[in-house]
């Protein structure tokens, strides 16, 4: 494989991770407080992409041409209101079931998502079709060597990166991520030092879900086009890289999802190397293969905390 | 007037009550205990004054307020902290985090800071071991946690249940010697212990519970050869 087309797995494997993560870190989140899946949260992401465009369109009528005012505007305007539909869905689906059996959680929320993705599908002009992205990253491509990337999706990497340190530092530097921690260890003492623990619920689906809606418009961005089943593939890849890596465990979610996104790569290149009947798009086979190889070798994750936390 | 005043108060789990008309009253800068053997409704008593578990009927009064119907934020942030039966420390967090969990309705940084020096002041082993999982301790060093941790709000008063539970003699007397340094620094404690001769040994005055029910009060030294205690526990 010559260095060119190397790289270009590369760059396209890291984005996927880094796109699968985003969406990991949500799942994992949401169940170290609550100890539920949010099964709406892969189309969470999908109105946080669909949020991306229509204020894209509002920018366009209301003449910003700048792409990079465009582009804030964008990711400022979906992720706050994608961060509101999430503290939305846990304050009226989630927190009232709290003490419901977690099969009604589960099940509310998978409806949730199919009204999300319907909805979207319905009142979005032509929803049923894939919608364009625009392209407000700079084109060209760099290069080191015989190394080159797209400018755009190393902008799209870097920021990614930083969101995800961002998140990692909120966790364990902040206040906020201590009371975060707190509520998942232990929620009754976590209020019995004086924590709000519904607060801490719905800020920590905000923030789950805004990540989500960051992850979209980079899926968006990377694709240059989102359609409104985007969040169930990314919903159910981004679960199986949070029970991969441990579900609970901040850092298993992000390894899980740069795991999974290897997997699909080194599919997509091996597998016709082993046979020319198997045609790349057999990646996303070979890869939930392993992943339900793993968990079955590993049924608490690659990363176990959650059991022994709760011990 | 007491500090707090448990009056009548009805708590029930799933609808049977644990607890039946129990009243109370706690005097400020005393030590206030309350005996009775397992399953006696003390814990549940606790967490009724907590808001964790309310009550449905009765009233619990802290200094003039009804904190019945409050949520426990509220409730802890009127200045009552609570070393939980069990200890409850956070394990996947470092000794310092725990510490700074108990002290999170403070915002002032450098006063967060200054009564974590003097926690470390009480328990020198926790300085020591500062940046140490809590969860990895042994079973003495992680009730110098939860004590330290409780401490770190600086309460008005101190509810602690069971301190001792599961220790060895030797951390057992520094618990208790523990506990009357909190008291001298002006702090109301409310101890739930089962160990009555020591329990009374510190105490100012105490409270009999017997399946969900007052069964007895009076202070300490009283209590101490009082018939009823004899009874709630060896008969
Ligand atoms: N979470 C609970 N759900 C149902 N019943 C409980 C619960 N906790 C305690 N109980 C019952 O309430 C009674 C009093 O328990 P508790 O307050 O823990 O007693 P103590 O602290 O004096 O040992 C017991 O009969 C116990 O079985
Ligand atoms: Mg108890």
């Amino acid at each position: 494989m010559s260095l060119d087309i190397f790289s270009q797995y590369l760059i396209n494997c890291l984005m996927l991770g880094m796109i699968y993560a985003m969406v990991a870190v949500g799942f994992t989140l949401f169940f170290g407080v609550l100890d539920i899946i949010q099964f709406s949260h892969g189309d969470v992401l999908m109105v946080g992409g669909f949020t991306a465009l229509v204020t894209y369109a509002g920018a366009q009528a209301l003449g910003v041409a700048n792409p990079w005012l465009q582009l804030a505007l964008m990711v400022l305007i979906a992720t706050a209101l994608t961060a509101g539909l999430g503290v939305l869905v846990a304050r009226y689906l989630v927190l009232p079931l709290k003490n419901a059996p977690p099969l009604n959680t589960l099940l509310i929320t998978l409806m949730m998502g199919m009204v999300l993705r319907e909805g979207v599908r319905l009142a979005y002009p032509n929803g049923s079709n894939p919608q364009p992205f625009p392209r407000l990253l700079p084109g060209g491509v760099w290069s080191v060597g015989g190394f080159e990337a797209r400018i755009d999706s190393t902008i799209l990497l870097l920021v990614g990166l930083a969101l995800i340190t961002g998140l990692h530092l909120l966790i364990t530097r902040s206040k906020l991520g201590l009371a975060i921690r707190a509520v998942a260890q232990d929620g009754e003492t976590a209020r019995i030092m004086g924590i709000n623990f519904n607060w801490i619920v719905l800020l920590t689906f905000g923030i789950g879900s805004g990540m989500a809606a960051l992850g979209g418009v980079m899926n968006g961005l990377y694709y240059t086009e989102i359609n409104f089943g985007v969040g169930l593939l990314l919903g159910v890849i981004g679960f199986a890289a949070a029970i991969l890596g441990g579900l609970g465990n901040l850092y298993g979610a992000i390894l899980g999802g740069f795991l999974f996104a290897a997997l699909q790569t080194v599919g997509a290149v091996v597998l016709p190397m082993l046979s020319q009947h198997i045609p790349s798009s057999y990646k996303d086979v070979f890869a939930f293969a392993v992943v339900i190889a793993l968990i079955a070798w590993r049924p608490t994750g690659l990363i176990a905390e959650k059991s022994t936390e709760r011990a | 007037m007491a500090q707090l005043s448990v009056q009548g108060i009805d708590t029930a789990y799933d609808r049977i009550d644990v607890l039946h008309g129990v009243s109370l009253d706690v005097e400020p800068g005393r030590i206030t205990c309350i005996l009775g053997s397992n399953g006696s409704g003390k814990t549940t008593l606790i967490r009724s004054i907590l808001g964790l578990t309310p009550p449905h009927a009765g009233d619990i009064v802290f200094e003039g307020a009804s904190l019945v119907g409050q949520p426990t934020h509220r409730i802890v942030g009127r200045g009552i902290a609570c070393i939980p039966e069990g200890r409850r420390i956070f394990p996947k967090m470092t000794v310092a985090e725990n510490l700074a969990v108990g002290a999170y309705q403070l915002s002032d940084e450098a006063e967060v800071a200054r009564r974590a020096a003097q926690v470390y002041e009480l328990f020198p082993r926790l300085k020591e071991r500062r940046d140490q999982l809590a969860g990895t301790m042994s079973g003495g060093e992680q009730a110098m946690v939860s004590v330290g941790r409780g401490l770190m709000a600086k309460p008005k008063m101190l509810i602690i249940d069971e301190p001792s539970l599961g220790l060895s003699p030797l951390y057992v007397k520094e618990n208790f010697r523990i506990i009357r340094r909190i008291n001298d620094m002006g702090i109301t404690v409310l101890l739930v212990e089962q160990n009555v001769r020591q329990t009374l040994a510190i105490a100012h005055y105490g409270y009999v519970l017997s399946q969900g029910r007052m069964v007895a009060h009076g202070a300490a030294a009283d209590l101490a050869a009082d018939a009823e205690v004899r009874a709630a526990y060896f008969g």
